[in-house]
């Protein structure tokens, strides 16, 4: 049995940031990296399943992303991982979750999982694309934003439940294998320890490139995605106003506004 | 004098020769039962790890006798029991002497090569001394029955705090039982002694060499006369005499048999652990070997021998527990508790034969001898507890052992795992960006020198709270303008410092202390500087102590011994006198951690403050709470906190204006609990710089209604 947990080391800005020369990112020297929280939990419940059986489960984690990345990596062997594997080649650069989603699915073809395991969203882009669209190219069900998972090792389904707007859930059984995404809060993660990641420098981190998945430079990176960065900027700030003073006092300073704004 | 040699004691007069080869069987036995049991413990010891502090045997071994003859461990907070246990403990040893130099002439040196020194002068001193041995031995017994029975002081009750009510292990009467059992026969053992004698001098009456010269042993001979008063006659008296002494010598043997196996076994721990006390124990916490898997201590095994001994040595006399901050409040943590859990486990599965199954060695737990995981995180790492125990037993290392264990285990309160988290990714506790880890320095009207680029005389290591915390900024400020006017050259490590890991390592973190650590130490070893200052404790404490182990070996002192020389210099002219009626708050790590007591005590006199103590202080200071990492971890709402209990202790003193601390997390956790135990408006909370900085004229061309203002502010609430 094995499960193949997709994650993603997420940059998180510092305080008085600066906007790339190029205008597209923040300048790399004001970003602080980390494994996506989400990842956190979606690690939690494949080292669940892991845990709760005497039978060989193994953990594999994937991430496509540059040498930084191993940092993040190491973190989840520290967790409990067996195995990591990181996917790259400069041509990726630019590539939209889409492309990145065709990456995940060779490797999910390479490695062959019973479950594959996504965040729900990461923390910096948010497009919430990534997990499905593997799902997509494998042609495998999916569930998405999964918060809770009743699965029993080597049933042909899962049950789980998934959070909808408005406090609703929906219950629903998923044929395997499959991809869910999982949401924060279904699960506790655990703490990795600094001697746990350290200690975990001598389990391996698998590089892959993109030949050993059968894909080509010319099948990812900007030129092949469907969405391109065009700018990233800070948007001018609004204004706001404290209107003070009794209730009546408030109502007439505000119709002052909305009659000035109208005038204007 | 009648013929010296025959002024002496009788031994075995008129005893049948199969009555002394019985007593000599019963005196192997006990002995053979005596030797197996010290077998058995010392087979406990080294199931533990290996310790370290074989090293400067002779040093530690006079230290120790020191300590044992001067009874200076024991008299401390509470005379009357040091007192008491030193008349009981000289009276066994010399009464221990003089049975053993019986036996040596009777029983060696006589019949080896026919010698005798035990008759004459020698005798007759030699009694006289044990008389008044046995006499300060019942009266020292008499005192600890007294004590136990009519004082009823908390501390020699039993009853865990970190159990439940109606728990199986929770009221300990086991060991009250076994207190009076020890109470009780060792007085007998005294009584009958003297009686004994007495018997023999009434038997013995018509012999002018034995008659004579009762004088020299007044408690029989007060005794004897009595006993002729009443009417006994030699014969009666020699009667009464056989019966008395099988009785004597039995108790007795069977007395030594018992040590190894009950708590009179303190004799040889308690010198032992304290032969082995570390001077840093629990300012220099132990490494973790890098090759080791699982950090911390989950098994009983995984303690060292002299842990093992420590668990041993506790005497239960409870001031430890008087002394927990923690226990002060009601939090579930005795460190009493904590050893005599982890003894009666060790006892339970390292005396056998065989060492039990792993899965059996698990000291973490809710089961009987298990150490409850909320009892480990109530502990602030104060040192109170290692500081007054009289036998030099080291809690807190085995409680951040234990705690280390949790951590990599992720057994801890969220926001504590969130705190480390942060602290990995930023490099400070507040989740700042390192970038603004000196911005307080924009606020000065002048310049300060980035020690990494050009040499400095002191390195300031700033700390995160004095870093980060706003109303912190304000006193480093201070801090900054007094170096500066006294022309110090001083300069900062900027965002190149990181937290100095002290309250990380106390929390268990290991790893992201070693991290923290090295990082610092590389940073450090970059630059060019005399002496390190901080105005920080917890920084103070682990890079004076603690960094060296990791090849960090520097100069650092607290700013009080730095401020304190500058004053008496001249460098720091004191513009005017502040009459205030102050207290001072020894922080933890200056105080009890490194002996800092004095300089702010000092400074705080030559500022014109009138100084009042609080009841609690130097080395018995009551920690703010905030140590071993729980300014991180919310305090149960409901009970009581411990800087709450601080407030009300500074509120006795009678027009007390001032609560003045020198620590940063103090600053934060007093003033805060100023606002929540209602004494706001009866007296203020300041750090010591803002007293001296009250006294400063400065020149800075610009800022100064700034500084005006703040002035002004003190004054107003006073
Ligand atoms: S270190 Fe302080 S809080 Fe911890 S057990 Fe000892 S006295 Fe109590
Ligand atoms: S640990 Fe020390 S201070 Fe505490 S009860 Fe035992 S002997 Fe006394």
């Amino acid at each position: 049995m094995k499960i193949l947990v997709a994650v993603k080391q997420v940059a998180a800005l510092d305080e008085d940031f600066e906007i790339r020369a190029d205008k597209k990112d923040v300048e790399e020297d004001f970003l602080l990296y980390d494994l996506n929280e989400w990842d956190d939990f979606s690690l939690e419940e494949a080292m669940k399943i892991k845990e709760s059986t005497d039978t060989e489960v193994e953990v594999v984690v994937v991430s496509v992303g540059p040498d930084r990345v191993d940092e993040s990596l190491r973190k989840c062997l520290a967790k409990g991982a067996d195995r990591a594997i990181r996917v790259w080649d400069d041509a990726i650069e630019g590539s939209d979750s889409i492309v990145i989603s065709r990456i995940l699915a060779e490797v999910a073809k390479k490695e062959m999982p019973d479950m594959v395991f996504a965040g729900v969203q990461s923390s910096d882009q948010a497009f919430s694309a990534t997990g499905i669209s593997t799902a997509a190219y494998l042609n495998w069900p999916h569930a998405a934003v999964v918060a809770d998972l009743q699965y029993k090792l080597g049933s042909s389904s899962a049950m789980i439940r998934r959070e909808l707007e408005g406090g609703m859930l929906q219950e629903v059984e998923i044929n395997c294998p499959a991809v869910l995404t999982i949401q924060l809060g279904i699960n506790k993660p655990r703490y990795a320890s600094l001697r746990g990641i350290k200690q975990a420098a001598a389990k391996p981190i698998e590089e892959v490139a993109l030949s050993d998945i059968g894909l080509s430079a010319a099948d990812v990176g900007a030129g092949s995605s469907m969405s391109r960065v065009r700018r990233m900027y800070i948007p001018a700030k609004g204004r706001a106003q404290m209107i003070e003073g009794t209730i009546a006092e408030q109502a007439t300073k505000l119709i002052q506004i909305i009659n000035e704004f109208k005038g204007a | 004098m009648n013929n010296p040699k025959e002024v002496t004691r009788i031994l075995f007069e008129n005893f049948h020769p199969q009555a002394i080869h019985l007593f000599y069987a019963f005196g192997y036995a006990s002995i053979a039962v005596f030797i197996y049991g010290c077998y058995v413990q010392i087979r406990k010891y080294r199931r533990g790890k290996p310790d370290g502090s074989w090293g400067e045997l002779l040093h530690r071994f006079i230290d120790m006798v020191k300590t044992m003859a001067t009874h200076r461990t024991l008299v401390r907070r509470d005379k009357s029991a040091g007192r008491a246990h030193g008349l009981i403990f000289l009276g066994f040893v010399l009464l221990f002497i003089g049975t053993s130099t019986i036996t040596l002439e009777y029983d060696i040196i006589e019949p080896l090569i026919g010698v005798r020194f035990w008759y004459g002068n020698f005798y007759l001193w030699f009694s006289l001394v044990l008389d008044l041995a046995g006499l300060g031995l019942i009266g020292g017994l008499i005192y600890m029955m007294y004590r136990r029975k009519w004082l009823h002081l908390p501390k020699l009750d039993y009853k865990r705090v970190d159990r439940q009510l109606g728990g199986a292990d929770i009221d300990r009467s086991e060991y009250r039982r076994e207190d009076w059992a020890f109470l009780w026969s060792f007085i007998l053992i005294g009584v009958t002694g003297f009686i004994l004698e007495a018997t023999r001098l009434v038997w013995l009456s018509g012999r002018p060499s034995v008659w004579d010269y009762r004088i020299w042993s007044p408690v029989g001979a007060l005794i004897a006369h009595i006993m002729k008063f009443v009417g006994f006659t030699p014969e009666g008296a020699g009667t009464l005499r056989l019966g008395l002494w099988w009785f004597h010598g039995l108790l007795s043997l069977t007395f030594i048999a018992f040590i190894p196996y009950t708590k009179i076994k303190h004799i040889f721990t308690a010198a032992a652990s304290l032969m082995f006390k570390d001077p840093l124990a629990g300012r220099r916490l132990p490494r973790v070997p890098d090759e080791q898997k699982v950090a911390g201590y989950k098994t009983i095994t995984d303690l060292t021998w002299k842990n093992l001994l420590h668990l041993d040595a506790c005497t239960k006399c409870g001031r430890c527990q008087e002394a927990c901050p923690a226990n002060a409040v009601g939090a579930p943590l005795s460190p009493r508790d904590v050893i005599l859990s982890l003894r009666e486990f060790a006892n339970h599965t390292l005396n056998a034969k065989e060492l039990p199954k792993e899965a059996e060695l698990d000291i973490h737990g809710k089961d009987i001898g298990q150490v409850f995981m909320e009892t480990l995180w109530s502990c602030r790492t104060c040192l109170a507890c290692v500081e007054i125990c009289p036998v030099a037993i080291e809690h807190v290392p085995i409680i951040v052992q234990m705690r280390r264990n949790l951590v990599e285990a992720g057994e801890m309160d969220p926001l504590l795992e969130k705190t480390l988290q942060t602290i990995h990714k930023t490099g400070n506790s507040f989740g700042e960006s390192k970038r603004k880890r000196a911005s307080w320095v924009k606020e000065l009207p002048f310049r300060i020198k980035d020690a990494r680029l050009e040499p400095v005389d002191f390195l300031w290591f700033v700390g995160d709270y004095a870093s980060f915390d706003p109303r912190n900024q304000k006193v480093t400020q201070g801090f900054a303008r007094l170096m500066k006017k006294a022309g110090v050259d001083f300069g900062l490590l900027f965002e190149g410092e990181l937290n100095a890991g002290n309250d990380v390592r106390r929390v268990g973190e290991e790893g992201l202390y070693e991290y923290l650590a090295t990082a610092n130490i590389q940073s450090l070893d970059d630059c060019q500087f005399k002496s390190i200052v901080t105005t920080d404790p917890h920084s103070y404490n682990t890079i004076r102590n603690e960094y060296p182990d990791f090849g960090g070996t520097y100069e650092i002192q607290h700013y009080s011994t730095v401020v304190k020389k500058l004053i008496e210099d001249g460098r720091l002219p004191l513009a005017k006198k502040l009459n205030y009626k102050v207290t001072f708050h020894d922080p933890c790590h200056l105080g009890r951690f490194n002996k800092g007591y004095d300089a702010p005590r000092d400074i705080l006199k030559m500022l014109g403050c009138e100084l009042v103590e609080m009841g609690r202080t130097k080395d018995n200071s009551f920690c703010c709470g905030a140590g071993g990492g729980r300014i991180w971890i919310p305090d149960p709402v409901g009970i009581e906190k411990p800087s709450q209990n601080r407030m009300k202790e500074a509120a006795v003193i009678e027009g007390l204006q001032i609560f003045v601390v020198s620590c940063p997390k103090d600053l934060t956790m007093f003033e805060d609990a100023l606002k929540t135990s209602g004494y706001e408006g009866k007296f203020i909370v300041r750090e010591l710089i803002e007293l001296i900085d009250e006294c400063m004229e400065y020149d800075f061309p610009e800022k100064e209604i700034a500084e005006e203002k703040m002035v002004v502010e003190t004054h107003s609430v006073i």
